[in-house]
């Protein structure tokens, strides 16, 4: 157990800046998800986190322990690589032996580990088995196993479940998730994948471009995006963001979405705004203020999305699949609940 | 897929032109190698495909045993030569794979050298010919004109840079994150590296290894030059079966070839499972 502060952390390679100025603390105990697309720089922290690569500027602290310049070997982390990094030369038991024998830990301790975690994973069937040929689900065991083995006081996971099935992909969320209320590492997760992240991280750190957008727990960044990119990102579809106009009445603001429609919005200043909510929070409403065009309807069992369409808006809509839906090309009216509704500045993107 | 008759016997007949290029040179010397004098020197209309009176004339003469038909007066037996390419060429590819590998490990992981390894392939642009002659005259300086390791060491700098630039694409093609993921688990560079990252380039070393080994053994000029009696290798000793009475030994000579044909098919029967198995680091996924 032990706490990471990142401090003014920054890498650069060449003219390109992996990741800028990133100020973040990751308590004791506690599961990070660092989120975001492929080259956002969440694998730069991660290998300056592990010691693979140095800051350009900056420090990481491991309980107030400055790590900058300690080698890798000696910062007692865990690393579960994407492509899983398994020695296939060796045996599974071999495999998850390494660890604790390159750190000298006695023969019959070493058994007792292996033997212990082999337990947990549902690997003990397999230990005398070459590496080599084995399945990808159980490789993926194996390597999480491999770090856990030797009980790291920081365990830190690199897109671990983005080659397995999907399948075992929930079974391992499960998993991953009570292998960590278990033994209370701190863990940092790596991932692209929002599910992932909202479904097993305390906290979620949120970034784009090299640099830090938005730090909190799985429902604050879903409920209270910091900015447009965090809003669309997070959620399965993200969040609708049309182009309005912010104006005053006798009867409280209303956001003109042109060929939408008005919707009334909480009191704020005036302007352009872009006017954002969660296709979930979408009602349908023969009354209601806002209309768009069916553009597609998908129907994915429970639920069905409504792909909509008025001038240049673009949003989306998910409902129960209950829900009578208007076919293709056919005016589609609701509401938006006041309340969930999210302004943001169109020119510096966050929210207002 | 239909294919046509005609394609199909021309594409027979490559497959048999292809094959005939390369076997029925081998068949010829495996043939000669067991024939008396009578039938290797037979001219014209005489030669026959197989030897009709088969014998180990030929073995026993190169070693030197009397009782052959042949009436030549050999300067020295093939049991030295054959000693002298074994150990010639065995140490060159030590060397050469000891330097090539770790050269090519510091260059793809560090980057060292920078701009060098271009450098390294230089000896191999030029002729060998362009560099024997001052190579002759330092190795006569150092005392190394007509040694096993003499020519072991030229053998190592020679075929060097193919070891490296094997070596290199191996380890190029080798994801960091197999070491990564044993450093970060509390292991020394050295550590890793002889006991993680040489083990997984087992196939690609013994295929480096074969190739190596079989160019060091098939020289000829190099050995010409840095050889004159006590260490002349078995290429060399074969130009030398002739005689003026006889011209060219032919059964000795393919005798000779024969010996020299089983080393490299024993190290590349010892290290099939090796090339066949190649490179596949099968635990990773792209």
């Amino acid at each position: 157990m032990t706490e990471i502060v990142m401090q003014n952390l920054g890498r650069d390679f060449g003219d390109f800046t992996a990741l800028a100025d990133m100020d973040l603390t990751i308590g004791s105990g506690e599961f990070v998800a660092l989120l975001g697309p492929s080259g956002c720089g969440k694998s730069t922290t991660m290998n300056m986190i592990a010691g693979m690569l140095d800051p350009s500027h900056g420090e990481i602290r491991f309980d107030g322990r400055n790590m900058n310049g300690v080698p890798m070997a000696k910062r007692g982390v865990g690393f579960v690589f994407q492509n899983y990094a398994i020695f296939t030369h060796m045996t599974v038991r071999d495999n998850l032996a390494y660890g604790l024998r390159a750190q000298g830990v006695g023969r019959a301790e070493t058994d007792r580990r292996v033997g212990d975690i082999a337990e947990l994973l549902q690997l003990t069937p397999m230990l005398e088995r070459k590496a080599a040929g084995l399945s990808v689900n159980i490789l993926q065991r194996l390597a999480i196993g491999r770090s856990a083995v030797v009980e790291p006081a920081i365990f830190l996971l690199d897109e671990p479940l983005s080659n397995v099935d999907a399948a075992f992909r929930a079974v391992m969320r499960a998993e991953l998730k009570s292998l960590q209320r278990q033994f209370r590492q701190t863990m940092v997760y790596v991932t692209h994948d929002q599910l992932e992240a909202m479904t097993m991280a305390d906290r979620i750190a949120v970034m784009d471009h090299g640099k830090l957008l938005q730090v909190g727990t799985p429902l604050e960044v879903y409920n209270h995006p910091a900015d447009t990119f965090v809003a669309r990102f997070i959620g399965a579809p993200g969040m609708n963001l049309l182009r309005g106009t912010l104006r005053g009445g006798d009867t409280g603001h209303t956001v003109d979405l042109g060929a939408a429609g008005h919707c009334p919005v909480p009191t704020r200043q005036g302007g352009e705004v872009l006017f954002g909510f969660r296709p979930e929070q979408v009602h349908p409403d023969a009354a209601g203020p806002l209309q768009m065009t069916v553009a597609t309807v998908e129907r994915i069992g429970a639920r069905t999305i409504l792909h909509l369409a008025a001038g240049e808006h673009r949003a989306k809509a998910v409902l129960d699949s209950e829900t009578p839906v208007p076919d293709q090309g056919e005016p589609f009216r609701f509401a938006v609940t006041p309340d969930d509704v999210r302004l943001f500045d169109p020119e510096t993107e966050r929210a207002i | 897929m239909q294919r046509s008759l005609s394609f199909e016997i021309f594409r027979y007949a490559a497959i048999f032109t292809f094959l005939a290029l390369s076997l029925i040179p081998t068949i010829w010397m495996i043939s000669m190698a067991f024939k008396p004098i009578a039938e290797w020197q037979a001219s014209g209309a005489d030669l026959t495909w197989w030897p009709e009176n088969p014998t180990l004339d030929n073995f026993r003469f190169i070693f030197g045993e009397s009782g052959s038909d042949l009436i030549v007066a050999l300067e020295r037996t093939a049991g030295r030569p054959i000693l002298a390419s074994l150990l010639a060429a065995t140490f060159g590819t030590l060397i050469a794979m000891v330097a090539g590998t770790s050269a090519a490990y510091g260059l793809s992981r560090f980057g060292a050298g920078g701009n060098l390894p271009l450098a390294l392939i230089q000896l191999r642009i030029f002729p060998p010919m362009a560099v024997m002659i001052p190579v002759m005259i330092m190795w006569a300086f150092l005392g190394l004109i007509d040694t096993w390791y003499g020519l072991a060491l030229i053998y190592g700098i020679v075929t060097m840079p193919f070891s490296f630039w094997l070596m290199k694409t191996f380890f190029d093609d080798m994801p960091r994150e197999i070491e990564d993921a044993a450093l970060v688990e509390g292991c020394s560079r050295w550590r890793v590296f002889l006991k993680i990252t040489l083990p997984m380039m087992r196939p690609a070393l013994a295929s480096s290894a074969l190739f190596v080994f079989i160019l060091n053994w098939s020289d000829y000029l190099i050995a010409l030059l840095l050889t004159t009696r006590d260490w002349v290798t078995i290429p060399v000793y074969m130009a030398s079966l002739s005689s003026s009475m006889t011209g060219q030994l032919y059964g000795a000579k393919a005798a000779l070839g024969l010996i020299a044909a089983v080393p490299p098919v024993i190290m590349g029967i010892a290290i099939q499972k090796q090339l066949v198995r190649g490179l596949t680091f099968g635990a990773l996924k792209e």
